[in-house]
């Protein structure tokens, strides 16, 4: 391919994109910001531009920065990854006008999808079913109030223009309804830099279900099947799996078609993918189009063999499908971790910092998706996703003993994470047998936490049986960094055959 | 056979460790026992801990002067080791509890978004005291106490690092 791509993001979601750019030739520059300047996507990016700034309004959601940058390197195209301003109708447009390729869909699709309350309409229109909820943008604190009133509690208060799960709050009362609002106000304007949120009535323990779809630029749609993501805490998504133990195949088409006719109706190209509620009734109902790349799109490559980024790229280059939806076949199972750095014991609080040993766990089935490695930074200033396993098995249950023994052999030291939680998960009776839905991860969080509760009496044992064997740890007390273990294992190769 | 006493998270907890062979340890904890096996001894080493429900691969490290770190599934914890006895009987004083106190701190580095408080005000036990914005979260800072706000340490905007002064809630209970 011709393409000079420009990697408007960072992290795992970085590295991820120039992995597939480097198999198929495409050249890549990679921005980076302050903090990021160690980052593991820089080495293998072809070229490297530097923000100079560390939060993410100076870095990454800086608009003329990232033009300037791909103008300066001479990129044709440019790729946004998620999060950041991979949903920005203004900077799809800012590529637009200055004739960047923005890999996914047009401005004018974006603009229709990008505001929710523009998006329920619009598949209204198409004949997707919506969740009931208010028609415009709340004014303050009291029509947050008497709008949710009127719904019924609970309701969700959602950004307009928000997305990913961010910038939303469950609201039980009439009281909550008025605090949140300040709260999800802020939210959405630190993610997504505007101010307007809306009312949803919250559905009674519903299934997220969602389509991911790839469509061309004469509006050909396939559909690559659905992924499971009920796993949830306040709305972020913890594990996704492709395809769905609640679907039969009567329910998988219904949805999939739904998801076709909306996406027409927005006239929609790249890879997009649709959400959905899915009630125990079997009614389902539109939340929200992701108009990206999206985080747990790796499960859907593991079930279909499709490399996403490819057929994007692909796309944004001839404007034409080469897939048919009758050559798409979905196979096995596919379960992702999202590992998080974030401390299950203090209530999933952020805890960025030095990880001083990665080790991923490899072997038959199992994929990592991470800009982990021992010695890096985490930084402060973005998302707490580092990194992604997932597994791939013959059924559900293979596909379940997989991701146990791979949880068992990733090794992530410096920064606690969600680790401990999905072990936690693959042990747990109703996940096994796939009886969950968007509430459930609460309901079993007691549980993780009297596990933890045992890690404390282990880690006495550890503790005590570490002073046995090393009572003083003279050599430890320089103050350097510690190194991996492969290091320190190669040290002493070296040392030996000098 | 060496005794400890080793207090994590503010729980103590009565160990015995005894060397059944060359890298592998007998542990008693508060009665149950452990089988402890070394794998590797770098800095940080590696241990495989089995219990009668499971096996569990952890690593450990020892830190100046009475601690030590523990990972187990990637979580860290501390662990203040002092010996009891070695072989026989020993004796070393409770450790103090810490009391709920009205120091709020920061959990974590980020960015003050807004100070809900003023100083004097009352607040009760889980009041929203600010709101911190790290890892694109807001996250509402609560009080640990029932009190009376007697010091603010940050203003809106301010970047705090971790473990940062934030608030002083003077209880009012006497």
């Amino acid at each position: 391919m011709k393409t000079r791509l420009l990697i408007a993001n960072r992290g795992e979601i970085a590295l991820r994109i120039i992995r597939t750019c480097r198999k198929l030739g495409v050249r890549t520059v990679t921005v980076y910001s302050e903090p990021d300047q160690g980052s593991l996507p820089l080495r293998y990016a072809d070229e490297r531009y530097p923000l100079h700034g560390s939060t993410p309004t100076d870095t990454y959601l800086n608009i003329p920065k990232l033009i300037n940058a791909a103008k300066e390197t001479k990129c044709d195209a440019v790729h946004p990854g998620y999060g950041f301003l991979s949903e920005d109708e203004r900077f799809v447009r800012a590529c637009e006008e200055n004739s960047l390729t923005f890999i996914g869909p047009s401005s004018t699709a974006l603009e229709k999808l990008e505001n929710k309350l523009e998006a329920r309409k619009t598949m209204q229109g198409a004949g997707v079913p919506v969740i009931p909820g208010s028609d415009g943008p709340l004014k303050d604190e009291d029509s947050a109030a008497d709008i949710a009133d009127s719904i019924g509690y609970p309701v969700i208060l959602k950004a307009v223009y928000g997305g990913g799960g961010r910038g939303m709050r469950v609201a039980k009362n009439r009281e909550e309804a008025r605090r949140f609002f300040r709260i999800t106000t802020l939210e959405s304007r630190s993610a997504f830099g505007r101010d307007e949120i809306y009312i949803e009535k919250r559905l009674n323990n519903p299934r997220h279900i969602e389509i991911q779809a790839i469509a061309d630029k004469h509006n050909r749609i396939v559909s690559l099947g659905e992924r499971e993501c009920s796993i949830q805490r306040r709305h972020q998504k913890l594990l996704e799996e492709a395809p769905s133990v609640a679907l039969d195949e009567r329910l998988k088409k219904q949805i999939s078609d739904a998801a076709i006719k909306g996406l027409e109706a927005s006239g929609y190209s790249n890879a997009g993918t649709v959400e959905f509620l899915l009630e125990e009734t079997g009614n389902f109902y539109f939340l929200e189009v992701n108009k990206r790349l999206q985080v747990e799109h790796l499960v859907t490559e593991l079930t279909t063999g499709i490399d996403i980024v490819e057929e994007q790229l692909k796309i944004a280059e001839t404007s034409n499908l080469e897939l048919s939806q009758n050559e798409i076949r979905v196979k096995g199972w596919a379960i992702n971790c999202r590992i998080n750095a974030e401390d299950p014991r203090r209530n999933f609080v952020p805890s960025p910092g030095r990880v001083f040993i990665y080790h991923p766990p490899t072997g038959p089935g199992i994929r990592v998706d991470s800009a982990l490695y021992s010695g890096c930074d985490i930084p402060e200033f973005y998302d707490s996703l580092i990194a992604k396993l997932s597994v791939y098995g013959s059924n559900r249950s293979d596909a379940i003993s997989r991701m146990k023994v791979a949880l068992d052999e990733i090794e992530i030291l410096g920064v606690p994470t969600t680790v401990p939680l999905h072990r936690e998960l693959m042990r747990d009776e109703r996940f096994v047998q796939g009886k969950f839905d968007t509430t459930y991860l609460n309901e079993m969080l007691p549980r993780l936490m009297s596990t933890i509760y045992e890690f404390e009496r282990i880690a006495a044992v550890v503790a005590a049986v570490q002073k046995t064997r090393n009572p003083s740890n003279h050599h430890l007390m320089k103050g350097h960094m510690l190194v991996s273990r492969w290091r320190a294992a190669a040290r002493t190769h070296m040392a030996s055959s000098r | 056979m060496r005794r400890f006493r080793v207090l994590v998270n503010a729980k103590s907890y009565d160990v015995s460790v005894e060397q059944a062979q060359k890298g592998k340890f007998h542990v008693v904890i508060d009665g149950a026992p452990y089988e402890v096996e070394g794998v590797t001894d770098l800095e940080v080493a590696s241990w495989i801990v089995k219990s009668p429900s499971e096996t569990l691969h952890t690593h450990a490290k020892v830190v100046p002067v009475d601690r030590v770190d523990v990972w187990i599934a990637d979580m860290p914890f501390q662990a203040s080791v002092q010996v009891v006895g070695i072989g026989g009987y020993g004796i070393v004083p409770e450790p103090q509890r810490s009391t709920s106190s009205g120091q709020v701190t920061a959990l974590m580095p980020g960015r003050i978004t807004s100070v809900l408080v003023k100083e004097g005000e009352v607040v009760s036990e889980g009041g929203a005291l600010l709101i911190l914005e790290a890892m694109k979260m807001q996250n509402e800072i609560t009080s640990p106490i029932s009190g009376r706000v007697k010091s603010i340490f940050v203003q809106e905007g301010a970047t705090v690092r971790k473990d940062a002064k934030l608030v002083e809630i003077e209880s009012t209970e006497k």
